[in-house]
């Protein structure tokens, strides 16, 4: 049996986020399937690793503070020489080693999502789900994934974008040119944060500015966008190395003046409770979106070019801003590990949790397959020379 | 060690108390039964887990009998411990221990023979008297007493002629399974004397019990579901099962007693002069135009000139012969075509009997109620037919087979096989391997999983399924069956 690594937590706001996707959407479909023993790698908010059954059990976060269900179990230290082992020590001071098979990643957000983690297992040279280090880097800079899909022909919004340092120095010059570039109005955005965290929408120049400073306090950099008139938000997940499987296109059932805070997201299950329409993990939405087929087709064409554009792997959700008046589809953002996998959506489409898991493993696998027979090996007589 | 720990544990907590009534309401307060549970029990910590404890007059009478019991002993404890240091007797202290330390086993003992006894002097003889009082008001009720007798099927053919029947008669029936003597009677005693028709199940458990019922309620009509291995722990053979079902025939008229043919082992039993039903057709008619799905199932019966469109909601092939049966009998007390088309096309699935249900896309088939070969013979040849993008079967197998137990799970193994599931479930028991057996007799070639613990499957379902998937549940075990 193997044994797949589940790493979740981690120094990132989306923290308690990662918790769910790795308990319900990974470790239980995991253990469902009978194929692999199951390790649950919880990283605490300040950056210590822990293994044990009991950080299966989602009552330890929920109904409890993970504090105290700690305080019993020592923090474990990794081996990166040739794979990646786990060392265990008990009470009594008795060190286990676990070989890890494969590492499950399923942290969102920074110091997880946005590629070092991937970094650590990358040099731990252990398969690993999802993105590798460079495209999960790029994918979590919201800048420098518009840059690399505008490079690639694929439409994006009018953006301006500069660092937190930049704008502490001169704020009045920062406001100035963002206004001379863009037309209010805006939406702010840190950006490396997912699930929505930071974001703000100004009408003027004073929300502009508080906008700006609620997204310097999550990051150090910052990316101001224009608002896509008669907008219909849409999302494609996708799974897949070099042939890839989109899910359905799903559309969040938001009004056109809303947008998806954090709470809407998460904490409140959709703005339209009452309304009609799938209830996944970010509320409710239209799954399929009902858009015309002409233009359902055009967005999961943008939805898997942006992907391969970006390099990722194993799995990810592109997300798409259209114009319903002009059906021009802009790229806005892409989520390297989205929130509980967006399962509610691959099982419509015909994927049970446990089945996607276990894809996740086998492409994981094939990836570390193709990466593994590049020679990274080359003899120079450099060194003779000194 | 850690099971015997765990035990240890519950043995010396207020949970003690709890676990012994929950034991012996689950077996009905059959002191064989709950006996047999104790000793063959090794995990105490687990014995409450699929069910929980449900307070009724008499388990909170026990729970308080045991605690009771418990407390006395251990102030009996203490006090040959007490006088055991006074006297300097360290006999008396050592015993004093003993006697605190033996209450779990002296406790779960007692009560069982405490049961035992109120069943010979308190319960027996009260409900001896109810069921001699219920004869009497079976006797002079003029309704038509339907007996609803067999292997399997019962409570749904009940359920079947009770909403057609109902449409244009006045027609009761014994509630839920409730179907031995005790119940007929509790049953009779809430009877008007204005009803059309009353319809009763026989829950046939051991040899001579139909003859009982059929003394007691004495039934006009008798319909004959199938037969199939089932209690086979106490009729031992098939054959003793078949004898006592078909003793029916001493108590009602041949040409009254309708027989299902579809279950093979009837055809055995069955007199010329009784009428069989099948999915062919029944009393004359027959069946054409079959159009079956997760939906529902229709079909055509047709006699002469005569014709009945029947269209229902339940599920499975297996539905034609009762459908038949239901709407023929119907027509024969006198019922109208339009009402009894109506009638049919009102039944539904009853709950955990072939009860399709959406779960993401996904529809999942609840027949945890079927405890039969035959009913897995229809289970199993329903997800044959459909279409599906997996097809998924679940099951822990079935109970009380008696010597029979392996030949019915190999045969069961095979039956699945046929079937063609993508994935077998199985929850991990005594009967896995004779299942795993049949399956491998069958060439089974799709991906089996052996579960461990049942609870964690049917909670995390909707992490296994997917839109388009078709999962049939078969059977259910409760925390008595390992």
């Amino acid at each position: 049996m193997e044994t797949v690594a589940v790493i979740f937590g981690g120094k990132s706001a989306e923290h308690d986020i990662s918790i769910i996707t790795a308990i319900s959407t990974i470790i239980k479909p995991l253990e469902l399937t009978k194929k692999y023993n199951v390790l649950p790698v919880y990283i605490t908010k300040s950056g210590e690793w822990y293994c044990d059954s009991k950080l299966k059990d989602i009552y330890n976060y929920t109904k409890k503070d993970i504090s105290e269900t700690l305080k019993k179990i020592k923090p474990i230290t990794l081996d990166l020489n040739n794979g990646l082992t786990l060392i265990k020590t008990s009470k009594f001071g008795k060190s286990e080693r676990i070989k890890v098979d494969v590492a499950f990643p399923s942290m969102h957000g920074t110091y997880g999502e946005d590629g070092t983690l991937m970094g650590v297992l990358e040099m731990a040279n252990v398969p690993f789900i999802g993105c590798d280090t460079a495209a999960s880097a790029v994918a979590m800079n919201k800048v420098l994934s518009k840059k690399v899909a505008e490079s690639s022909g694929i439409s994006v919004v009018n953006y301006h974008d500069f660092t937190k340092a930049e704008y502490l120095a001169n704020p009045e010059e920062v406001v100035k040119a963002v206004a001379k570039k863009l037309k209010y109005p805006l939406f702010i955005k840190p950006a490396h944060l997912g699930s929505s965290i930071g974001i703000s929408k100004a009408k003027d120049e004073v929300e502009l500015k508080n906008a700006i400073e609620v997204a310097a306090f999550y990051d150090d950099l910052i990316l101001v966008e224009e608002e896509v008139k008669n907008l219909v938000e849409v999302t494609l997940p996708i799974i897949g190395n070099d042939k890839l499987t989109p899910a359905f296109l799903e559309k969040p059932l938001t009004q056109a003046e809303d947008f998806f805070d954090f709470d809407t997201k998460y904490l409140r299950n959709g703005k339209n409770s009452a309304k009609s329409g799938a209830k996944g993990s970010q509320g409710y939405s239209e799954v399929p979106a009902k858009l015309e087929k002409k233009l359902y087709d055009e967005a999961v064409n943008v939805g898997l070019s942006v992907y391969k554009a970006i390099g990722l792997s194993g799995i990810s959700r592109v997300d798409m801003l259209i114009d319903s008046k002009t059906n021009k589809i802009y790229f806005n953002e892409v989520n390297p590990l989205p929130g509980g996998l967006y399962i509610h959506n691959w099982i419509k489409s015909g994927i049970s949790n446990a089945e996607m898991v276990d894809k996740l493993i086998e492409l994981a696998k094939e990836k570390f397959n193709a990466k593994a027979s590049v020679n990274t090996k080359f003899t120079t007589s450099y060194l003779r020379q000194f | 060690m850690k099971k015997l720990i765990n035990s240890l544990l519950v043995f010396y907590s207020l949970r003690f108390s709890k676990t012994i009534t929950y034991m012996l309401q689950v077996s009905e307060y059959k002191p064989g039964k709950y006996f047999k549970w104790f000793w063959t029990t090794d995990d105490f910590s687990k014995v409450i887990t699929r069910q929980q404890l449900v307070n009724t007059p008499r388990s909170k009478t026990i729970m308080s009998g045991i605690n009771f019991g418990i407390a006395i002993e251990i102030l009996a404890g203490l006090v040959l411990i007490v006088l055991g240091f006074l006297n300097k007797l360290v006999g008396g202290i050592y015993f004093g221990f003993a006697v605190i330390i033996a209450y779990p086993i002296i406790w779960s003992q007692l009560i069982g023979f405490f049961v035992f006894f109120a069943r010979i002097l308190i319960i027996n003889p009260d409900e001896k008297k109810k069921i001699s009082n219920s004869k009497d008001i079976f006797s002079k009720t003029k309704a038509k007493k339907i007996a609803v007798l067999g292997s399997y099927g019962k409570t749904s053919m009940k359920e079947l002629l009770s909403s057609v029947l109902s449409r244009s008669l006045n027609v009761v029936a014994t509630p839920g399974n409730m179907n031995v003597a005790i119940s007929h009677a509790r049953f009779a005693a809430k009877l008007t004397g204005n009803e059309d028709v009353v319809i009763i199940e026989y829950g046939e458990g051991a040899p001579g019990d139909i003859a009982k019922f059929a003394l007691n309620t004495k039934p006009d009509i008798a319909v004959i579901t199938g037969l199939s291995p089932a209690h086979l722990d106490e009729y031992k053979t098939l054959e003793a099962a078949a004898k006592d079902i078909f003793s029916i025939s001493k108590f009602v008229d041949d040409k009254n007693i309708y027989v299902n043919l579809d279950s093979k082992e009837t055809n055995k039993y069955i007199t010329k002069t009784q009428n069989g039903y099948s999915s062919e057709g029944a009393l004359g008619y027959k069946v054409s135009d079959v159009n079956n799905s997760l939906s529902g199932i229709s079909f055509t019966l047709t006699k002469g000139d005569k014709k009945l469109k029947v269209k229902s909601k339940l599920i499975g092939r297996h539905q034609i012969a009762p459908l038949s049966l239901v709407a023929t009998l119907a027509l024969n007390l006198g019922m109208k075509k339009e009402d009894v088309e109506k009638g049919l096309s009102e039944t539904t699935a009853y709950e955990h009997r072939m009860k399709p249900r959406d779960l993401n896309g996904a529809t999942i088939i609840d027949d945890t109620y079927n405890g039969n070969l035959e009913g897995v013979r229809a289970g199993t040849k329903l997800l044959k037919e459909v279409d599906a993008r997996r097809k998924i079967y679940v099951t822990p197998g079935l109970v009380d087979q008696g010597s029979m137990n392996k030949i019915v799970h190999n045969e069961m193994g095979e039956l699945i096989a046929d079937a063609k599931p993508d994935i077998v479930v199985l929850m991990k028991n005594s009967v896995t391997n004779f299942i795993k057996e049949g399956l491998h007799k069958g060439e089974y070639k799709g991906e089996l999983i052996v579960e461990e613990d049942p609870l964690h499957f049917y909670n995390n379902l909707a992490s296994f399924t997917a839109s388009g998937d078709v999962v049939l549940m078969q059977n259910d075990w409760t925390d008595i069956y390992k």
